[in-house]
């Protein structure tokens, strides 16, 4: 049989670093191939070979049984290779429909103006998926998962051999990736091989035929998901035994007896911009200690409550009572939480250029900076070069480990985490976690590893609330104490007797009846 | 690679590509570039007195305006409006310079350059509230804030600060308390150029020593990441790079009529506010590297006179350089990052 796409001894690197060496890799036809690796492994760059968007430095391409040296993501396409990309490409102000005829060649004819047999066309397509989309509003209104099955659509109304998946189920509630792997089972079906590149190991095994596992550029795995266990894939990822994610630190139970101050409380918080509530009416109190978990579909207001809690947004009405410096983990780590150009050292001193500590007279006392930075590093197990790496260049998983570093050493009696291991590896994840849970059971953890350096700042007296948000319901489950779910920019507690994946599933998709009980 | 070497070999590169050009370009019409090129260097680099009483009085105006740019640049305000404030504060300067009743050099010279330095500052200060307050890009507003100030110069040298015997469109003479002492003896070298090095300095030790200098060069890289992982307003960051660029860029129009011209009249800038973002490019926005360029185009612009006489090339040419900089600059700039790898790894 022939394979619908073949890498040969692909080798591809950037500056020093070899981000793919020598990689054998076969995708059959009708095949879910899960792609697996830590993070910097090589996974997005194999992809991105196949798409044409990087040429590889050695070695051959084969799709659908031909040798082909693609120069472009055009050319792949041309050849029925499409990619749905980690972050989508969508046009925001074009609809659906707009879309997905512009990304297929002589489909567009201008906004407005396509050939009414091409909207038939993509609705008897999206039928014969089962996709439901929507294709006459502009993209930039709609939901993440509506996006993505837009997305999904628009790379398969041509005939289409290889479909690359960059972590799609990042950004998706529990249903909607039941929903898209259904959808790619019966793509599968009808012969197109599919790769999917993930992190979550459950995911892979319950979709995939196969797996291949990538460490540091190499393949050192492929199986039949049948024959592979989660622990077993783990392993090879890491190149040693680990801990299931998480499960070393099992939910601690609520704080008990004397309820604390709490460190932060939102009364009646309500955020608007341009006359659409982001925030409505939230009430919320994080006590000291605790891990309060936030779940909800991307886009329902979290990062706006985020922004609340970290002090740097204003609520248009209700009061915020916030402690005097909270950590803050955000969501988006290349635009938000780094400056790609800066070193790590100055990526840090973000954390410290406010400080006193960090001052004398009126320099900056970079020397310090650099030493915390350094342990930071060593702490974290950020792997580079040296502190003066610019963050632009390192792995995903070692750019989070940097944010996540910076943030726990304010001296915060409260942390925010958004999404804190998206994007992780598995062993970054389980260190993630752990930092975060033991942040919560330990005063003032963050700081007190901090002492080697010369100047730690000042210690809190007691441990940080930590309020989590997350889209991935087995984080929020395996952290949390208590439990809150947002929806349309309503936060709804969850009771502990409802702590389920089922049950706060429905609540994310929005399932209760308006407003919900406070 | 090295961050301090990479700099200089691009800028090297930018240099090297733009005389190539210039060469190409000057054989075209008929000169011997060698020849061009050699009467330029005698123009600037000939004999001490033309390195110090043109190349160097000629890089003052350069430099102090390049330093106004580099630091609004670094900081993300692209104010284009050197020339207007230049034209501000060399106005401010006179007019105290001849309306202030005192004659002692330690209170005019400070007043004076208080008075420019704040002229400028508030020409900035227009396009930074509408930047901060409404959105407005500075691109625009700053640029046409320049023509205001060009014409609300003209119509003070032909009015209310005309020469009292009103021939020329030019001010009466400044007093000789608010004229900058001589740097070195004779020479036409004025205090005006220590005083560029001295600003360049303090803003080098800013931007790469304290705090407000990195928040402000965070600021110039992601205003997102300041807010949200430096926990601070890129509003005032930016307010402060707009109003101290325009003080430097007021600083320049004044000292050059304090040390040179001794009086104000129309066209006193032959366009330095605009040659300034060549000279800002080229140094990379690095302030030290800027006295740097500033010499270079202070080099081109003394050297350029000579160019006519012995080689008989238009000095037009050298503006037509000044240009090829900034292009070559961008060029350069944009193959070195294809060379030093072509994408990011994840």
């Amino acid at each position: 049989m022939t394979a619908a796409a073949r890498l040969r001894g692909v080798t591809r690197r950037f500056g020093a670093v070899t981000a793919l060496g020598e990689v054998d890799f076969e995708l059959a036809p009708g095949e879910i191939h899960g792609l697996l690796g830590e993070n910097g492994a090589g996974k997005t760059t194999l992809a991105r070979i196949l798409a044409g968007l990087l040429a590889p430095d050695a070695g051959g391409v084969e799709i659908g049984g031909r040798s082909v040296a693609l120069r472009s993501a055009r050319e792949a396409r041309a050849l029925g290779v499409a990619m749905v990309h980690q972050h989508f490409s969508l046009v925001p102000r074009f609809t659906g429909l707009e879309n997905i005829a512009l990304f297929n060649a002589g489909a567009w004819t201008g906004r407005g103006t396509e050939a009414p047999d091409y909207r038939a066309l993509v609705r008897a397509r999206a039928r014969e998926l089962k996709l439901e989309v929507e294709l006459d509003a502009p993209v930039a209104g709609l939901g993440v998962g509506e996006r993505q099955r837009i997305e999904v659509l628009k790379a398969l109304m041509s005939e289409t051999g290889v479909l690359l998946l960059d972590e799609p189920t990042a950004v998706l509630a529990p249903r909607e990736v039941e929903g898209l792997f259904a959808v790619l089972r019966r793509v599968a079906e009808a012969g197109t091989g599919i790769v999917l590149v993930a992190h979550k190991l459950d995911e892979v095994l319950a979709v995939a035929d196969r797996v291949t596992v990538l460490r540091r550029g190499r393949r050192v795995l492929t199986e039949e998901a049948g024959k592979v266990t989660a622990a077993g894939l783990a392993e090879a990822m890491v190149g040693e035994p680990v801990g299931r994610p998480g499960r070393e630190h099992p939910p601690g139970r609520g704080p008990r007896g004397l309820e604390p101050e709490p460190v932060a409380t939102l009364e009646g918080v309500t955020v608007r911009s341009g006359g659409t509530p982001l925030l409505r009416d939230v009430d919320l109190a994080v006590r000291p200690g605790e891990i309060l978990g936030i779940a909800g579909v991307d886009g329902n207001g979290q990062r706006t409550l985020a922004a609340v809690l970290a002090g740097i947004r204003t609520p248009d009405k209700g009061t915020a009572t916030l402690p005097r410096e909270v950590g803050w983990i955000p969501q988006d780590r290349g635009e938000e939480g780094l400056v790609n150009d800066f070193t790590i050292i100055e990526n840090v001193a973000f954390a410290l250029h406010g400080k006193a500590a960090y001052r004398r007279g009126p320099w900056f006392d970079w020397a310090g900076v650099e030493e915390t930075a350094g342990s930071l590093m060593r702490e974290m197990d950020v792997r580079a070069e040296s502190p003066e790496t610019t963050a632009g260049t390192l792995s995903g998983g070692n750019q989070q480990r940097v944010v996540a570093g910076r943030e726990f050493l304010r001296s915060a009696e409260m942390l925010v985490a958004e999404s804190p291991t998206r994007g992780l590896d598995v062993k970054a994840t389980v260190a993630v976690r752990a930092r975060i849970a033991g942040l919560a059971t330990t005063p003032s953890a963050g700081a007190r590893e901090h002492q080697t350096t010369r100047r730690p700042p000042a210690a809190p007296k007691r441990p940080p609330g930590i309020v989590l948000i997350s889209a991935d319901l087995d984080e929020i489950l395996e952290l949390s104490h208590r439990i809150a779910v947002m929806v349309r920019g309503r936060l709804i507690p969850v009771p502990r007797d409802r702590h389920t994946r089922t049950a706060i599933g429905e609540l994310m998709l929005g399932a209760q009846q308006g407003g919900g009980p406070r | 690679m090295n961050r301090t070497l990479t700099p200089v070999l691009t800028a090297t590169a930018a240099l090297a590509a733009t005389l190539a050009v210039a060469a190409a370009l000057l054989a075209l019409g008929g000169h011997s570039p060698g020849a061009v090129f050699a009467a330029l260097l005698r123009g600037a680099f000939g004999t001490w007195d033309r390195f110090f009483s043109f190349t160097l009085v000629r890089a003052t105006p350069l430099l102090l305006t390049g330093l106004a740019v580099a630091l609004a640049f670094k900081a993300r305000v692209w104010n284009i409006g050197a020339e207007g404030q230049l034209h501000a504060g060399a106005l401010a300067g006179v007019a105290v310079a001849i309306l202030l009743p005192v004659h002692s050099p330690l209170l005019v010279l400070p007043a004076t350059l208080a008075a420019a330095a704040a002229a400028g500052a508030l020409w900035a200060a227009v396009p930074a509230a509408m930047k901060t307050r409404m959105g407005v890009g500075e691109v625009i507003t700053t640029l046409l804030m320049n023509f205001v100030a060009v014409f609300l110069a003209q119509f003070l040298v032909q009015g209310p600060l005309q020469e009292p015997r009103g021939v020329f469109n030019q001010t009466d003479e400044i007093p000789l308390a608010a004229r900058l002492p001589a740097l070195l003896p004779d020479t036409r070298l004025h205090l005006g150029f220590l005083l560029g090095i001295v600003i360049a300095v303090a803003l080098w030790l800013y931007l790469t020593r304290t705090p407000g200098g990195f928040r402000l060069r965070a600021v110039g890289a992601s205003p997102r990441a300041a807010e949200v992982s430096g926990r601070f307003r890129a509003g005032p960051v930016v307010w402060l790079a707009f109003l101290t660029s325009g003080a430097i860029a007021g600083l320049a129009g004044w000292i050059q009529v304090a040390g040179v011209t001794h009086r104000m009249y129309e066209g006193l800038s032959p366009g330095w506010g605009y040659t300034a973002i060549a000279v800002a490019l080229l140094a990379r926005l690095n302030p030290l590297a800027v006295v740097v360029t500033a010499i270079v185009f202070g080099a081109l612009s003394a050297g350029g006179g000579a160019m006519q006489r012995e080689a008989g090339v238009p000095e037009v040419w050298v503006r037509g350089i000044e240009a090829l900089v900034i292009l070559a600059v961008l060029t350069v700039d944009r193959s070195w990052q294809v060379l030093a790898g072509g994408g990011s790894r994840d």
